[in-house]
């Protein structure tokens, strides 16, 4: 049965996705100028700037530093996520409602309150911990970890509990119940989460312009303050190169998780 | 001797009383229903067996064995839940060795246990299939393939066949009966169908805002209700309201209004002359004559209206200011009686019962 679409729908939906896609597209041209400045249009296409992108210290190292400083995020994310979220959707206690609206409190909240009251938090207590790679990490940690409670939490609330009572009265511990039955069944929530929290925290710009020292400066701070004194198109190549990681992550999660639902229909089927 | 024991068992969530001073006892290898109406407590009661809940008073002993507060992985107790809980990520033959596996068997034991389980179940050849693969009645018979094949003491069903269609139901009613009796295990059954209770059973406990009102045979509890709400809940019933005129022993006499009756006394302290009773007759017992036989009628009354079921007929009748569901029959011999007829009313002493 073929699906009709109202006109003015489709429209709409044209120029929604052209206005969402916009900014990348200008990037990513931007990036590919063959002239001098950063600008849009592009003068002629070359791969100039990629390769000054490619060749300059600055920006591969915070390339790198982002990536590392993403994974380090998503894997305490990731964890510190799904206990909380397990923890909301199990524990009976009065004010959960209050205690998830905390939690996830960090998305609501200005990135330049949180990233300014960590560091007035790190100067005043003399951590010794502004401007290093751990204060920002907390900073990462705090700022994506509500975006895995929210997936594993909605993963969770599709999950029938009784799987793992079921698992339990046939004799597994809470702890072998909970890896043999519950993780598997909320593990797309998990993976969706910690591609989320990687994403966030490659992309993040606020908490890091206060928590970051100027030697290692994560790709987005790298970026603006590049911006600030030369108007130079590497910036935009750094930014083709910062889309590129984040869209393969998303295909690359996508294709793993589609991968495993096909292998389990052939073995079924065979 | 008690197998299954529950003393002074009640269960507090928050403000709310869901089981009340609750004491059974059930013997090995019974099948023993908790029958009730949703909010009961019934399913309270058998997540405290499982130990899902905690009670919060009393205890629950099995075999001898103080078992009120063990996890359930300690317990020994096959579940099978409403939706059946079979595992989505694994096979059928995955699911079915679950148990097995955490008692730490060897592979071949495994293989073998578990394909005799399928046998067991008549699901050979399913084994590399998953639960989106499988019908309702499949996955009844996975789930209870999961549960046997680790041996447990006791077996819970809830609600097991509410999930099924009408033919299905009456189909795997007899099936897990059937299994049951074969492996010969203590099966503790929950449901708010009192015709399931009625066939599976050896004994019944009707269940009511969290109290056990009667527990027996499902004959007695059929039969001889102990209160209005079991004979009420319990297949159809005409509870006519009336007055203890006369009691001698075993036998009374019930003041309807209109007209008084014979009756059987119940069991339990005697009844005093003058207290408000209810006599309950079952529709079924009830036979319709012509008026103005020889024999004078329990009862007489006007057909007030008829409805063809298939297999009965059945009639509503006023009588005694009240009025009463007669079924009979739908057979070429037994007379069809048409809304507005006069009618005399029959059925047997013993059948006419009292409840108080």
């Amino acid at each position: 049965m073929e699906r009709h679409i109202p006109l003015p729908m489709l429209i709409l939906a044209v120029l929604g996705f052209a206005f969402m896609l916009m900014p990348i597209l200008v990037v990513v041209m931007a990036g590919l100028t063959a002239g001098e400045f950063l600008t849009f249009p592009p003068q002629g296409l070359s791969l100039r700037w990629v390769a000054a992108f490619l060749q300059s210290d600055k920006y591969l190292s915070s390339f790198f530093f982002s990536f590392r400083l993403a994974v380090m995020t998503m894997i305490v994310a990731t964890i510190l996520g799904t206990a909380a979220a397990l923890f909301l959707s199990r524990t009976g206690m009065i004010g959960r409602g209050a205690m998830r609206a905390f939690f996830l409190s960090p998305v609501v909240l200005p990135g330049v309150v949180i990233g300014f009251a960590l560091f007035a938090f790190f100067i005043a207590t003399d951590m010794g911990i502004s401007r290093t790679i751990w204060g920002l990490w907390i900073g990462h940690i705090l700022y994506s970890t509500p975006y895995v409670i929210g997936t594993v939490g909605a993963a969770l609330a599709s999950y029938d509990t009784s799987l793992e009572e079921a698992a339990r009265s046939l004799g597994a511990s809470p702890w072998r119940a909970f890896r043999k039955v519950t993780l598997p069944n909320i593990s797309q929530g998990i993976q969706a989460g910690s591609i989320f929290a990687f994403i966030v925290s490659f992309g993040q710009f606020e908490v890091s312009l206060f928590l970051s020292s100027p030697n290692s400066e994560p790709l987005p701070i790298a970026m603006y303050n590049s911006l600030r004194y030369q108007f130079e198109p590497s910036a935009a190549a750094a930014g083709i190169f910062a889309i590129t990681l984040v869209t393969a992550s998303v295909l690359l999660t996508n294709r793993l998780v589609n991968i495993r639902r096909l292998l389990e229909r052939q073995q079924a089927g065979g | 001797m008690s197998y299954v024991e529950f003393q002074g068992i009640s269960k507090q969530f928050g403000e709310t009383l869901a089981v009340e001073d609750l004491d059974i006892s059930i013997a090995q290898g019974e099948f023993f229903s908790l029958l009730g109406p949703s909010g009961c407590g019934k399913s309270t009661t058998l997540r405290m067996l499982a130990g899902f809940v905690t009670p919060t008073t009393g205890q629950i002993h099995v075999h001898g064995r103080d078992i009120t507060r063990l996890p359930p992985e300690a317990r020994d107790i096959g579940i099978v839940f409403q939706n059946y809980a079979i595992f989505p990520h694994m096979t059928v033959y995955d699911n079915i060795a679950f148990g097995l596996v955490e008692r730490n068997m060897t592979k071949r034991d495994i293989r073998r246990k578990v394909e005799a389980a399928l046998e067991q179940v008549g699901m050979s050849g399913y084994e590399r299939r998953f639960e989106r693969e499988l019908s309702g009645g499949q996955k009844q018979r996975v789930a209870l393939a999961r549960v046997l094949v680790i041996e447990p003491e006791i077996l819970l069903l809830d609600e097991p066949l509410s999930a099924l269609d009408k033919k299905m139901r009456e189909e795997m009613k007899f099936w897990i009966k059937e299994i049951q009796r074969s492996v010969g295990i203590t099966t503790i059954y929950v449901t708010h169908d009192q015709s399931e209770a009625l066939t599976m059973s050896d004994r019944i406990a009707v269940m009511e805002g969290g109290r056990v009102l009667q527990v027996g045979t499902p004959v007695e509890i059929y039969e001889y209700p102990a209160s209005r709400f079991v004979a009420e809940f319990i297949g159809e019933s005409n509870l006519l309201s009336g007055r203890v005129q006369e009691v001698t022993d075993g036998r009374c006499e019930i003041d309807l209004g209109p007209a008084a009756v014979p009756a059987q006394a119940p069991s339990g302290a005697p009844l005093s002359e003058g207290s408000e009773v209810a006599l309950l007759i079952r529709p079924e017992m009830i036979r319709l004559h012509k008026v103005s036989e020889d024999e004078a009628p329990m009862l007489e009354g006007r057909i007030a209206e008829e409805v063809y079921q298939g297999s009965l007929r059945r009639y509503q009748v006023e009588t005694a200011g009240q009025k009463l569901t007669v079924e009979v029959a739908n057979r070429p011999d037994l007379p069809l009686r048409s809304a507005g007829e006069a009618v005399a009313l029959y059925w047997n002493t013993e059948s006419g019962v009292v409840v108080r």
